[in-house]
């Protein structure tokens, strides 16, 4: 008994978020703590709730597009092209291949672009500052590469329904080449710091693991995925664009640790720019976009993309008119959610951060009304709420077991 | 007679080497630690406010003390107002045993190493009793690795500093520095080199530098200990830092390189003494805000499992070969 109150005392709720140094964005973490270790975890999503979904509901087909691009800001190429291309399938018309050549060449250099900025994040949650500015500074390269060919750092508003909205000239491609070999030489180089970095391995190795079997239960998606020996990437499941004749490796690792996600992540990149590169070299002449009719009969697609954080969920309804009757997305980090609060318990304080951090959490992009889990073939729709009460429940059965496994090691 | 010594001794505490020239000086190295440390993110670093942006540290101390002083409803008031002040006093009054202008500093006694060393100890304590009294969730977490840090950190920099009052006999920091200069005419980092390392990585962990910045980690838990403290406290505790930064680098001086000695010409000592002093000290900042842009954070784990399992017992076999080589009669 008397024990028992020692413990009550000892343990304390720290809240991280909804504003937090560690989280760039509004999102509400509780982890209970014993000193220094972490014995549970419970989140609360919704913070950035913004009612994108109804409002697709009462614009165009063309505007929607600008619309999903602002979903997330990292990988506005991803939901802009992914939209785009859902609608094509819906409206059933095919983009011609030199479109698709080069909204592919986009989602890479975005791929290239997000990885690099994760990276550096990565490294600034574990207190290396040099390197976060360090890669910072070279992935202003890929930034002014995708200004150059799209006239945006950000929201590029490349992709249009039935194709791309400008085109690359020969001038422009060279330009890009000649980025493309900086890119791949640093990136060669931040690898090696991070394989021989003492700091880096003391902080990142072992730190956050997720078995195997945990990532197919709970269903996480992309790098982190991977980074658990889980081969899953829709890019080659399931080809899209112009990924069907792109050679490109799928990168798995299977030590289920934040090393792992990194070294997925530094490898992915360099994956991205040989793409680019092929991508380049191998661009199809023609036209790059067809004509589009604006209204759209009764039909209903599911669409998905590998966006740099893994696998992005469209689903697009249409009832003749110029506007989606539904619209529906679900963004990588909702499916990442659950894993993440799996890898953070019976770790440290120190590996909050990092652990958070290692899922390439997109909070704003994830926060619209529902949730859908597509777990063992099954689909139900869920609130945060329930979500919520799960995610409690859960622990309650699985918490005290799943800590006792993590300190055996 | 007796009333100018008196007055020149009280302006040698009120202006130079004391109170207002230390401060001056620790802003100055506040800015070339953040300059260095910006040059080697290949950022700018302080740029406008005067010179190259060197009375950056200045203006973001008035800028502090003009700020809301909030003391939050669960602190405790008077443990929360306290301790910034005895943090800034204890930490100039260490300063005053470091020769700056002369070979000794303006207070000198014997024994007075052994009292920097303790004093020195008490900025530890300090800050536990910061992040105790403010009452906050980060503040208690940055207390207790404040905690686990300072046994971690404290003996090796002890034992480094011992290992050079061995080296020496003698535990009066004035008598170091004549060794130096005098008998020995070297630097002591030529004997001890060793301990000049243990020093020099225990202070980071002493000031709460990258990779050691535990107690304050940014992303893990907001700014450790200090997250209650805003306005005139916490300008406070960041001149106590800086001020503590001209500390360590300044005993470094004193204790490795020679103290503040240095070519001069006769009858300007005063003034070579101090450019040396400065030199020197900017040398011992150089060296660790290089260390501070190199690593990675720790964690508190690995701190305190790396402090003991590799600091200490290099520490102790310094300690041994300076017994060996007085034992072979070379010092």
């Amino acid at each position: 008994m008397l024990e028992e109150e020692v413990e009550e005392k000892r343990v304390f709720k720290i809240p991280v978020g909804p504003q937090h140094p560690a989280l760039k964005e509004f999102e509400n973490f509780t982890f209970t703590v014993d000193g220094e270790k972490v014995i549970d975890v419970d989140f609360r999503i919704g913070y950035t709730h913004r009612g994108i979904e109804k409002l697709a509901e009462s614009k165009t087909y063309i505007q929607n597009l600008y619309l999903c691009e602002r979903i997330c800001g990292i990988c506005s190429a991803a939901h802009q092209g992914c939209y785009a291309q859902t609608v094509e399938e819906l409206a059933g018309i095919t983009a011609p291949p030199r479109g698709v050549y080069i909204r592919t060449l986009i989602w890479e250099l975005e791929r290239i672009h997000s990885h690099l900025l994760w990276l550096g994040v990565a490294a600034h949650e574990i207190g290396f500052d040099t390197l976060f500015m360090l890669i910072w500074r070279d992935r202003e390269v890929v930034m002014s590469l995708l200004e150059m060919i799209s006239g945006n750092r950000v929201n590029y508003a490349m992709s249009t329904v039935g194709g791309v909205r400008r085109d690359i000239s020969d001038e422009l491609k060279h330009k890009i080449l000649k980025g493309l070999d900086v890119l791949e030489e640093r990136t060669k180089y931040y690898k090696e710091v991070c394989m021989k970095e003492q700091t880096i391995l003391a902080r990142a190795a072992n730190v956050g693991i997720l078995s195997k079997e945990k990532t197919l239960k709970l269903n996480a998606v992309g790098p982190t995925a991977r980074a658990s020996g889980v081969d899953v990437d829709i890019r080659r499941d399931d080809p899209y664009g112009a990924y069907d004749e792109v050679p490109f490796e799928v990168i798995v690792y299977d030590t289920c640790d934040v090393l792992a996600r990194i070294l997925v992540r530094v490898d992915e990149t360099i994956q991205s720019i040989l793409m680019s590169r092929w991508i380049l070299e191998n661009l199809p002449s023609g036209e790059i976009r067809t004509k589009f009719a604006r209204k759209i009969a009764e039909n209903e697609v599911l669409g998905r993309v590998e966006a740099p954080r893994g696998e992005l969920l469209y689903y697009i309804k249409s009832n003749g008119t110029d506007k989606p009757e539904r619209l529906k997305v679900r963004t990588p980090t909702l499916a990442n959610l659950l894993p993440v609060a799996e890898m953070l318990k019976g770790g440290y304080i120190a590996d909050i951060p990092i652990v958070l951090a290692g899922i390439d959490p997109c909070f704003a992009c994830m926060d619209r009304a529902l949730f859908i889990d597509e777990n063992s073939e099954k689909t139900w729709v869920w609130d945060k709420e329930q979500l919520r009460i799960y995610s409690i429940k859960w622990y309650k059965e699985h918490g005290k077991e799943v800590v006792r496994e993590r300190w055996k090691q | 007679m007796e009333t100018i010594e008196l007055l020149i001794l009280i302006l040698k505490f009120i202006l130079f080497p004391g109170a207002l020239f230390c401060i001056a000086y620790g802003w100055f190295l506040e800015w070339f630690d953040r300059k260095l440390y910006a040059r080697f993110q290949n950022r700018i670093g302080p740029l406008l406010t005067g010179p190259k942006g060197v009375l950056q540290p200045f203006a973001d101390f008035i800028k502090l003390l003009a700020k809301e002083d909030i003391t939050p409803a669960g602190a405790d008031k008077f443990g929360f107002t306290v301790t910034p002040l005895l943090t800034l006093v204890v930490s100039l009054f260490t300063l005053l045993f470091i020769p700056i202008a002369s070979l000794s500093g303006i207070l000198s006694l014997s024994g007075d190493l052994l009292l920097v060393l303790f004093i020195s100890t008490v900025f530890g304590l300090l800050i536990m009793f910061a992040g105790y009294f403010s009452g906050n969730r980060f503040s208690i977490v940055g207390t207790e690795r404040t905690g686990l840090q300072f046994v971690a950190y404290e003996i090796p920099f002890a034992l480094s500093v011992i290992s050079v009052a061995l080296a020496t006999r003698s535990l009066e920091i004035v008598n170091i520095v004549t060794y130096q200069v005098n008998t020995l005419k070297l630097p002591l980092i030529v004997i001890v080199p060793v301990a000049f390392i243990i020093y020099l990585i225990s202070s980071l962990a002493k000031l709460e530098k990258i990779p050691f910045d535990v107690p304050e980690a940014e992303t893990e838990i907001v700014a450790g200990w200090q997250v209650e403290y805003s306005g005139k406290k916490l300008a406070f505790f960041r001149l106590a830092t800086d001020l503590k930064m001209v500390f360590v680098s300044g005993l470094a001086v004193a204790l490795f390189l020679g103290g503040p000695y240095g070519p001069s010409i006769p009858g300007l000592e005063p003034v070579f003494y101090t450019i040396w002093f400065i030199i020197k000290t900017l040398v011992v900042m150089f060296i660790l805000s290089n260390l501070r842009s190199l690593f990675a954070r720790y964690r508190i784990d690995q701190v305190v499992r790396g402090f003991w399992k590799y600091l200490i017992p290099f520490a102790v076999l310094q300690i041994l070969a300076v017994q060996l080589l007085i034992f072979l009669g070379v010092i």
